[in-house]
């Protein structure tokens, strides 16, 4: 990498890290701040509740099918089942710890069978 | 008549009250750090990650996109609209820090994080007089925005050194499903998590706009079944 282009990548994280941070810190605030003003409408107090399930979901699914970007269910096989197995370990725990753990495990495991 | 819990008590609770949370928040904020110093970011702007954004959805979903090479606009824009449920939270806590001055306001907003609104609601239901349930707030948020500083340098400490091959990358979708699992309290939120994963799988879109459409097409999923479950 150029020095160039290292100083452009770096403008470019910066930019990211304050602009995220900037309107995540909004978001936050302007419902303290402007109480008086603002009453969420029930629709979107509907609609918000279903915002963290699924972001997390649609986080959590495509690195368990795809390597690099493209739609090569074989040989990631092992990361789907792990995962399914960490879902019934999260479901019957609830501990987080326990479902990373096991997960691993669970990975290195199966890699081990397949590979 | 019940007597207001001073500062203090309020603030020890509130610290009693982040302890079990540290068992999910420490291998959250390490791998946040981990992720974002694999991605390609310097040691300060991993860190900065942490200290700057303080929300952990958002800063893995930040660094995915940037790890993807996806545009600034569309960087910006994800974490946006995943942190948009922090306006459901602030919506609800309006009605008992309203009234404090704007600099506890600000404090109290940079330190909004799910675990820190979950708590303070179920703190609320326990007692009567909340004159002074921000201070059990500050002891709740501070511990975990402590805890999720020093994991966060933790990642960025280990995640370098450890051998690529040990897939360790595949910790972010554990600590994802040890998160959204318990989140699950009904049928609408289920379908809405398993009609956006698949959304974001099935979905092709240019400048990695999967995430966004996908989440929005969660969301409607959970609406959808919301309301088909009030009429059955």
């Amino acid at each position: 990498m150029s020095v160039a282009d290292a100083a452009g990548s770096d403008v470019f994280v910066w930019s990211m890290i304050v602009g995220i941070g900037i309107a995540t810190f909004l978001i936050r605030f302007a419902p303290l701040a402007l109480l008086a003003h603002l009453d969420l409408p029930e629709w979107l107090r509907q609609a918000l509740r279903y915002v963290p399930p699924a972001v997390m979901a649609a986080i959590i699914a495509p690195p368990l099918f795809f390597v690099g970007g493209a739609p090569t269910i074989g040989p990631e096989l092992p990361r789907a089942a792990a995962a399914a197995l960490a879902t019934v370990v999260a479901w019957r725990t609830r501990s987080t710890w326990l479902t990373v753990v096991l997960g691993m495990l669970a990975l290195w495991g199966l890699r081990a069978l397949v590979g | 008549m019940p007597q207001v819990p001073s500062t203090r008590v309020e603030f020890i609770a509130g610290l009693r009250a982040f302890a079990p949370l540290s068992m999910s928040i420490l291998p959250f904020g390490m791998v946040c750090g981990a992720a974002a110093s694999t991605a390609g970011m310097t040691s300060a702007q991993a860190l900065a990650m942490s200290w700057v954004i303080f929300a952990g959805s958002a800063q893995i979903a930040a660094t995915q996109l940037y790890a993807g090479g996806a545009p600034l606009l569309v960087i910006l824009a994800t974490p946006t609209i995943i942190n948009l449920r922090f306006l459901m939270y602030g919506a609800s806590l309006a009605p008992h820090f309203g009234t404090l001055d704007r600099r506890r306001q600000a404090l109290i907003a940079y330190l909004l994080t799910d675990q820190a609104y979950a708590l303070t609601v179920v703190r609320c239901a326990q007692t009567t007089d909340r004159r002074n349930l921000h201070w059990f707030y500050f002891g709740l948020a501070g511990a975990t925005w402590l805890c999720w500083q020093i994991a966060t340098i933790v990642g960025v400490l280990l995640g370098s050194l450890v051998p690529a091959n040990w897939s360790l990358d595949f910790i972010v979708p554990l600590t994802f499903i040890a998160m959204l699992v318990p989140l699950l309290a009904d049928r609408a939120m289920a379908f809405a998590a398993v009609v956006g994963g698949t959304a974001s799988v099935l979905l092709v879109l240019p400048l990695r706009l999967n995430l966004i459409a996908a989440a929005l097409i969660g969301v409607g999923a959970g609406l959808a079944a919301d309301r088909l479950g009030k009429r059955a």
